[in-house]
């Protein structure tokens, strides 16, 4: 009896609140697609909107036509975005809007806002979507058709290793519009198995940008793990090399080294120096995590 | 003509070609060869500029009419595949065949759960066009329409049929879609319809015995999942083996790591029938410049795989062309990507001749054992050359 009385209390204290979780959800959606709310309102409104989005075609059609409607506001018409990627994530509820919802997305991936175009593509090439892919490509080899600039075209297609960006990213490196890109290219090579002379020759140049060196050393652990080692025993021995590339390459001799590593009496000696003195203390963890691997 | 194309022919020009082959009676087996993975066409092209061009070739099928032979590709995209595109072009594709048949509703069905939940609005307009609305076609819309067309040949489907016209089952807006199905389907048989006999769409038909032989194969140096380095012959040599070819970065569930859990499956089997010694498995990896040991070693590990001397997973240190050229593999690249491959698993003989192949459509692990079986029996009294582990 008390027990039915709690549970009673506590309905209707919700209805007085504003109802259930769904019904705040699609007072949310008419909040957030009502033109004569402020933006600030509409914005968090629809941040509280996805389960209606799942869960009402009426719903989910009206915060779409929000979102392609360019008279709109920008923020509000990417908070609709937000709203419909957040609902997108209940797969088998919106099963029925995945449609509308993918060719909206390719709509508004030629938007005139550039903060749209770059989510809408985002969210695409997160589904490895072929028109995406074809449009950053177009625009990295003709700048006059680019949706992005092309750090952000390539950073966009390096969500699929399939995609066939290998060549603009290596015209990249070879010629960047600006450092930005020249990395975020190097990143994208990072899958391309062919790079590795490429990253070898970029980690072992003392002038490049330290950046690119940490990029280059990444990836030449994931393609050529073994030359990896080879050149992190050399950055570690040579004592004019910056301490930040000496810990990555700690880091990938603690995971790629073997027995024989504590008979090397010089790369212990100079990891034993890394691990003290000036060396900054962040860079001393990952020296002392080696020496406790190797025995030491 | 087809020798002079290349993979520097531009995506329109390719559809023209494409186009012109349709429309003359003569050419149309060419389009079949448009279809093989290993196509020079293919090299260096993307994923999804593939997807494109098969869709259409897979289009062309549909105005040209469906053979027997055309019918194993348009089966291959509905067993397996995962782009919205090509099962839709398959699908719409399948209507084209000479005759519907019961054989094919499966391979429908099987569509369907495979593709429902990546399913996007499609465009048949023009090569290349991507739809930007949703009123038009979806695979799962082709589908449905290819299920009316089996009509009552689909009547194994009938419960399926009906859960996904129940509440909880396909979206509202498709409930036409699907009440035409069931209507068609549970329609009179039409008298005058023989029923014909598909025979690639049942069990999977281990193709025949053969294949080519390259000499080159026998200096191929193959490292495995412990880094321990083999050659070809040393390993196959003296055994039958099923020998399955996977990359670790293919994004197609249905392939690559389905064919290594089930490569596991067949290990059990094996096991199970006390052959397990006298029959090698190995799972060969078509990007072995990315596949290193310890990428190999997780891949099987996570799979279940049994990974010993006379089990490996492999990649090819030299040699990668002939091990290409004597499976025939079906498999092309983007640089050292892969950008489309097919579903492969070999039975080779104690003399490294390839003895059956399972391409294409997923493979029955107790049929694959079966056959592997046999070719032991089969097998001359060459002595069984003992695996030296170690590095060569």
């Amino acid at each position: 009896m008390a027990t039915k009385r709690k549970a009673t209390k506590k309905a209707t204290q919700t209805r007085k609140r504003g109802g259930s979780p769904r019904t705040a959800s699609h007072r949310a959606v008419a909040v957030a697609t009502s033109p004569r709310r402020s933006v600030k309102e509409r914005t968090a409104a629809a941040a509280q909107s996805p389960l209606a989005v799942c869960e009402s075609e009426k719903d989910f059609q009206a915060m779409l036509k929000v979102l392609c409607d360019t008279t709109e506001p920008v923020k509000v018409r990417l908070a609709a975005l937000q709203s419909l990627q957040a609902a997108s994530f209940s797969v088998l509820s919106f099963e029925g809007c995945r449609g509308d919802y993918i060719a909206t997305l390719r709509q508004v991936a030629e938007d005139h806002d550039p903060e749209l175009r770059q989510r809408a593509l985002g969210m695409l090439m997160r589904e490895k979507d072929g028109f995406a892919q074809k449009k950053l490509l177009e625009g990295l080899r003709d700048p006059d058709k680019a949706l992005l600039p092309p750090e952000k075209a390539l950073q966009l297609l390096s969500y699929d290793v399939h995609a066939d960006a290998y060549e603009a990213a290596r015209a990249i490196v070879r010629k960047p519009p600006n450092e930005t890109a020249r990395r975020e290219a190097l990143r994208l090579l990072a899958a391309d198995a062919t790079a590795a002379p490429l990253f070898e020759r970029l980690l072992l140049d003392k002038n490049e940008l330290r950046e690119i060196r940490q990029i280059a050393a990444s990836a030449l652990y994931a393609l050529r793990p073994e030359r990896m080692q080879k050149h992190a025993r050399d950055i570690l021995m040579d004592r004019s090399d910056y301490d930040d590339i000496k810990a990555t390459s700690l880091t990938a001799l603690t995971q790629l080294g073997d027995e024989t590593l504590p008979q090397d009496a010089a790369l212990m000696k100079s990891v034993g120096r890394f691990s003290t003195g000036k060396t900054p203390p962040k860079y001393k963890q990952t020296a002392r995590r080696f020496l406790s691997k190797y025995g030491q | 003509m087809l020798r002079d194309v290349s993979s520097t022919m531009a995506e329109p020009k390719f559809a023209a070609l494409v186009d012109s082959i349709v429309a003359d009676a003569g050419r149309r087996d060419e389009l079949l060869t448009l279809l093989r993975e290993d196509h020079a066409l293919y090299r260096g092209r993307s994923a999804a500029t593939i997807v494109r061009m098969r869709g259409w070739v897979l289009l062309a099928l549909e105005r040209a009419g469906v053979s027997d032979a055309a019918l194993a590709f348009l089966l291959e995209e509905l067993d397996t595949g995962v782009d919205p595109y090509l099962v839709a072009a398959a699908a719409r594709a399948l209507r084209s065949y000479r005759r519907p048949n019961a054989a094919l509703a499966p391979f429908v069905m099987g569509a369907l759960a495979n593709i429902r939940y990546r399913d996007e609005p499609v465009s048949f307009d023009a090569y290349g066009v991507y739809a930007v609305s949703a009123t038009g076609s979806s695979a799962v819309r082709e589908l449905l329409a290819t299920l009316a067309w089996l009509g009552p040949h689909a009547a194994s489907a009938v419960p399926e049929l009906e859960a996904l016209r129940a509440p909880g089952g396909l979206p509202a807006k498709l409930r036409g879609d699907v009440e035409r199905a069931l209507q068609s389907v549970l329609g009179a048989p039409d008298p005058h319809d023989v029923a014909g006999t598909v025979s690639c769409c049942g069990p999977q038909v281990p193709m025949a015995a053969g294949g080519h032989r390259s000499e080159d194969i026998d200096s191929v140096l193959l490292e495995d999942h412990a880094g321990d380095r083999i050659s070809f012959n040393a390993f196959f040599r003296g055994q039958p083996s099923i020998v399955v070819f996977f990359y670790t970065r293919c994004d197609n569930p249905l392939k690559c790591s389905l064919s290594v859990a089930k490569l596991a499956q067949a290990q059990q089997l094996l096991d199970a029938q006390g052959v397990a010694d006298r029959i090698r498995t190995a799972a060969v990896t078509y990007d072995p410049a990315y596949d290193l040991p310890a990428r190999l070693r997780v891949y099987g590990l996570d799979r279940g795989v049994r990974m010993d001397a006379g089990n490996r997973l492999f990649r090819a240190v030299t040699g990668n062309q002939a091990v290409q050229d004597h499976f025939g593999l079906g498999v092309n690249y983007v640089g050292s990507l892969v950008n489309r491959h097919r579903i492969e698993l070999h039975i080779l003989d104690a003399q490294t001749r390839i003895a059956a192949s399972f391409e294409r459509l997923r493979w029955d692990e107790r049929e694959v054992v079966a056959r592997a079986v046999e070719v032991l029996k089969a097998t001359n009294s060459i002595p069984r050359l003992p695996i030296r582990r170690g590095r060569s």
